[in-house]
């Protein structure tokens, strides 16, 4: 059996040029227009030994988040807190540009996004993992898997995350000081309060004119900038552009209400989920 | 570049010879490396690395030198709050000072939003422990837009808007700061 090989096309001559023409038409080359998103899918508590999770898809993009639940005990300086910490990999599976071995520095910086994005918007109260004030708290390991990278990976991240956190259960405990044993109860019962919903959004700026909305990994290289927008409700939770072309104030205000419309969206998506999960 | 209490130095070092794992063959290729003031570099510092590394690319004529490698290495001195504006605007004068062609300047303005919704420019850490959130904008000098932003906290739209004018204002006179060193700079040679 033969593999059929790519006509060798434009597309991989000279991207660039390729892409302008297409612009110029105002379409992409995947068919969508400048400003359309793509289908979102998502699926919650598929994993069963994980206290919660969620699978989305954006287009091609995958993210598995897994949370595990741990007992620990509380930082000095925070005895009423618990711990929430994220952690984004990006394996060599999802897309040719990472390598094995430590977490490359884009996973880094996805990494620290994600822990902003969660104090931010105070999406959980770090009070409510905490079982007894100073001897016992929850610490919940958040683990966000890109299993296929095509861009918009910071929007799959949050979405996955708010939904796999909508779907934990916590284990009741019982916590006797004088004897400093633990009794979890195997019943898992109470469901974890999350206070907000944060939902990003990116963009792409394409030869420092055009805005791409929820760009595929094609359209992110190429690019020269890149935006994203967290909204929680209708406040603006984060407007994250780490360099890239200048915008104009105008430019910001389109972005930010394309956001805003896309979070409403998102959110009754991940309620139709979460319904047909419990059912 | 000393704002109040908080003191930043940069160096740049370029076009030098790359790597070969580095190597781009159309344009020079930029890397900042943030040094925190004691213990190793954290996850955390990657990020300004990332934002500044970014605002540095568009802001230089980086394809005049293909195949080099500019490195722009920076270390935290003092931190007394708006440490990440402070960072972008030594870098911005020490890539002045070093020759390389750029596209235009950047000037960076850190703002925060008190508990009373107030907005307060270029806040010290005293003030910041008080604060809902807090905003850092770089502008360019050419047409006065925004470079790159990085927020925490939440806000309305309205208070981004606000905040984003604001700073603006204020950048213009990080712009004359720097017009007025090149001149004392440029009058001793």
């Amino acid at each position: 059996m033969s593999m059929e090989k790519e006509p060798v096309s434009g597309r991989t001559i000279h991207p660039v040029k390729y892409y302008r023409d297409f612009l110029a038409q105002n379409v992409r080359p995947d068919g969508r227009s400048l400003q359309t998103f793509r289908p979102v899918s998502i699926n919650v508590g598929s994993i069963k030994t994980a206290e919660g999770s969620a699978i989305v898809k954006i287009g091609n993009t995958t993210v598995v988040c897994g949370i595990k639940a741990e007992l620990a005990k509380p930082k000095a300086e925070e005895p009423n807190f618990g711990y929430l910490v994220p952690n984004v990999e990006l394996p060599p599976l999802c897309s040719p540009k990472f390598r094995p071995g430590p977490p490359s520095d884009q996973a880094q910086v996805s990494s620290n996004f994600i822990a902003e994005t969660l104090t931010n918007s105070r999406c959980i109260d770090l009070r409510d993992l905490c079982i007894v004030s100073e001897h016992l708290a929850w610490v919940l390991h958040c683990d966000l898997i890109c299993l296929d990278h095509d861009g918009s990976l910071l929007d799959a991240c949050v979405i996955a995350l708010v939904a796999a956190l909508r779907t934990v259960e916590l284990p009741h405990v019982l916590y006797d000081a004088e004897a400093e044993k633990t009794v979890v109860s195997a019943e898992k019962r109470s469901k974890l309060k999350v206070h907000s919903e944060p939902v990003a959004t990116t963009y792409t700026i394409f030869d420092d004119e055009i805005l791409l909305t929820d760009p595929t990994n094609e359209e992110e290289s190429l690019s020269s900038g890149i935006m994203t927008v967290v909204v929680q409700g209708d406040k603006l939770c984060s407007v994250h552009k780490p360099g890239g072309s200048p915008l104009t104030d105008a430019q910001l205000q389109e972005c930010i209400n394309g956001a805003m419309k896309r979070a409403e969206h998102i959110n009754k998506l991940i309620n139709t989920a979460l319904k047909s999960h419990e059912t | 570049f000393i704002a109040g209490d908080t003191a930043v130095v940069t160096a740049v070092f370029g076009p030098v010879e790359v790597k070969p794992q580095r190597i781009l063959i159309d344009k020079a290729c930029v890397e900042a490396l943030y040094r925190p003031k004691s213990g190793l570099p954290c996850v955390h510092d990657r990020m300004h690395e990332s934002l500044l590394r970014n605002t540095c690319e568009t802001s230089l004529l980086a394809t005049l030198h293909p195949r080099t490698s500019i490195s722009i290495i920076i270390q935290e001195m003092q931190d007394s709050g708006g440490l990440l504006a402070c960072a972008v605007n030594s870098a911005c004068l020490a890539l002045m000072s070093s020759g390389i062609a750029m596209k235009f300047l950047v000037a960076a303005v850190s703002c925060m939003i008190s508990q009373e919704d107030k907005l307060l420019i270029d806040p010290t850490n005293k003030q910041l422990k008080d604060s809902k959130a807090s905003l850092t904008f770089v502008f360019d000098s050419v047409k006065k837009n925004t470079v790159a932003s990085h927020t925490t906290g939440s806000f309305t739209q309205i208070q981004y808007q606000e905040s984003l004018m604001k700073c603006r204002n204020a950048s213009d006179n990080i712009f004359s700061l720097y017009r007025d060193m090149v001149k004392k700079y440029a009058s001793r040679i």
